[in-house]
């Protein structure tokens, strides 16, 4: 019994199935959630929760499960993107401060071109560019690592996740509303980022010895009293966002909430790992249109 | 360089094999429970550094950097007899900073009844021994090596006498 119990444990960690898995061999003993057929692209939740039918057009939701809590997860939220309910929020003021305060750092052209956008041109930079491979700091990073980046340059601290990085990147991400999310995780640095992050995202940590993919992949669709639990496909395509409990937030500190409320300890906003679960989950919105100023619950 | 060098190089007192934390786990030794979180302060270009209600620090993180081992799982032996107190039991696993079973579980009076886990309204009428509601509780993996239930006694989460009032109160549920 012992011994069939420690091989079944063996094939699930082996089920990880990445060379990054058998590179762990060496290493302290870890256990993962087995990895489920991710695609990089959100037609992927087709094989995943199939809620991908009732959220994949933002202006033909049912407003009779938006109204009501039990349908609300199929929905996978999207009754508070702006397309669908565009009521005056947090996201909306944080927006206009992010206007401001881009217009006052790109006053001579430098801001925007250090976040690759050409001739200022910021229409389709979030959708199609980021996250990327920063040549400048050798490493994948999202938007809101760029944008501390590029003010740093100009003795201007924006911490990444802090609200006026977010405000920026808000009015950043705004010049791609409508646009599908489009970015390449088939090779080089962003396939291997991609690899990496979700080799993350099914690593079980914490006191609760929870991975993410516990709760948005095996109990997916369930309750924990009250919260359901929805698909990580889509979800990238709305960020930062407005929290009603009145907070501006960008992904990676809505990745250090889901580890604190689990239970396991948050990392740094900027860390690799979050710059990694955040390729993965972009790619996971790959064909979804951007939609900000949004609000969550 | 986004926390005070204090911070971002921490010792962890006692934890096997350990060196000092990795820079990108939020933890400050001076806070009060170490571990600590990010807040966007409005119209500020800096976060603000909250202080966390529990020390999460001791367990394993997602940080590249942490190599500290995940404890295996134990199969766990109930020596004696149970002597457990149910209403003790009940305040543990119905209670969000202890057991906080009901996250999954349907217990009886709770409204919001969790579905993660099966229910376990009825519970002494499945008849199950002590030492296997006791073995369940203390490591879940021993039944189900990939279960989404916290291994409770093997990560020190609830004391042996914690676990026997659970398992008390489980065993009383009509
Ligand atoms: C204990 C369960 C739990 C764990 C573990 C967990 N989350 Fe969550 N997460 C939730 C709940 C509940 C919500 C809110 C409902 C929803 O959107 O699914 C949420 C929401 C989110 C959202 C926002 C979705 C949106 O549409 O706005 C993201 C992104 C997310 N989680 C990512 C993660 C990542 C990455 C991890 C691992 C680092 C993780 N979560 C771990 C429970 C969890
Ligand atoms: C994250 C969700 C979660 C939490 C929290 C949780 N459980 Fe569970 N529990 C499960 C799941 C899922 C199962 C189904 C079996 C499995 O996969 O391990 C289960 C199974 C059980 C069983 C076996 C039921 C049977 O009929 O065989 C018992 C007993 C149990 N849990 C007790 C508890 C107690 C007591 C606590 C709190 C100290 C608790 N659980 C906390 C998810 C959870």
């Amino acid at each position: 019994m012992r011994l069939a119990l420690l091989i079944s444990l063996a094939a699930v960690t082996a089920g990880a199935g990445t060379a990054l898995a058998q590179q762990r061999n060496a290493q302290p003993y870890r256990e993962h959630v087995p990895y489920i057929d991710w695609k990089p692209d959100v037609t992927g939740d087709i094989q995943h929760t199939g809620t991908y039918q009732y959220w994949k057009d933002r202006k033909a939701l049912n407003p009779d499960w938006v109204a009501s809590k039990e349908h609300q997860w199929q929905l996978n939220w999207k009754f508070m993107d702006p397309s669908y309910d565009d009521t005056l929020h947090g996201g909306h003021i944080a927006r206009d401060r992010g206007a401001a305060l881009y217009k006052k750092l790109d006053a001579g052209g430098a801001f925007a071109a250090c976040l690759g956008a050409r001739n200022g041109d910021l229409k389709g930079l979030r959708a199609n560019h980021y996250p990327q491979y920063s040549t400048a700091l050798g490493r994948v990073v999202g938007l809101e690592e760029m944008i501390e980046h590029c003010a740093a340059r100009q003795n201007v601290t924006l911490e990444n996740g802090s609200y006026d990085n977010s405000a920026i990147s808000v009015y950043v991400t705004e010049f791609s509303n409508g646009m599908p999310i489009n970015i390449d995780v088939s090779k080089g640095p962003l396939k291997d980022a991609f690899e990496r992050g979700r080799e993350r995202f099914h690593l079980r940590n914490g006191a609760t010895h929870f991975a993410c993919a516990t709760c948005h992949v095996t109990l997916v669709g369930r309750s924990l009293r009250g919260q359901v639990l929805t698909t990580p496909y889509g979800d990238a395509a709305h960020w930062p966002t407005y929290r009603t409990k009145d907070e501006l937030q960008s992904l990676h500190v809505r990745f250090a909430e889901c580890n604190r409320n689990a239970g396991a300890q948050p990392l740094r906003p900027g860390s690799p790992v979050y710059s990694d679960i955040e390729v993965f989950l972009t790619a996971l919105s790959n064909g979804y249109p951007v939609d900000v100023p949004s609000a969550r619950d | 360089m986004k926390l005070p060098i204090a911070v971002a190089v921490v010792m962890i007192a006692g934890a096997a094999g350990a060196g000092p934390l990795p820079a990108d786990v939020l933890v400050d030794e001076g806070a009060k429970n170490k571990t600590i979180w990010p807040y966007p302060q409005q119209d500020s270009g800096k976060l603000i550094y909250k202080d966390h209600r529990r020390d999460l620090s001791k367990w394993p993180t997602l940080s590249y950097g942490d190599d500290r081992a995940t404890p295996r799982p134990q199969r766990a032996r109930l020596t004696g007899t149970l002597n457990g107190d149910p209403a003790r039991g009940k305040a543990v696993a119905m209670n969000k900073g202890r057991g906080n079973c009901w996250a999954c579980h349907a217990l009886p009076g709770d409204p919001q009844a969790g579905t993660a886990g099966p229910s376990l309204l009825a519970f002494k009428a499945r008849n199950y021994t002590d030492a296997r509601v006791y073995e369940q509780v203390f490591d879940a993996r021993v039944v189900n090596p990939v279960s989404a239930m916290p291994p409770f006694g093997t990560f020190g989460l609830l004391s042996e006498q914690e676990l026997r009032d659970v398992v008390a109160f489980l065993q009383s549920i009509e």
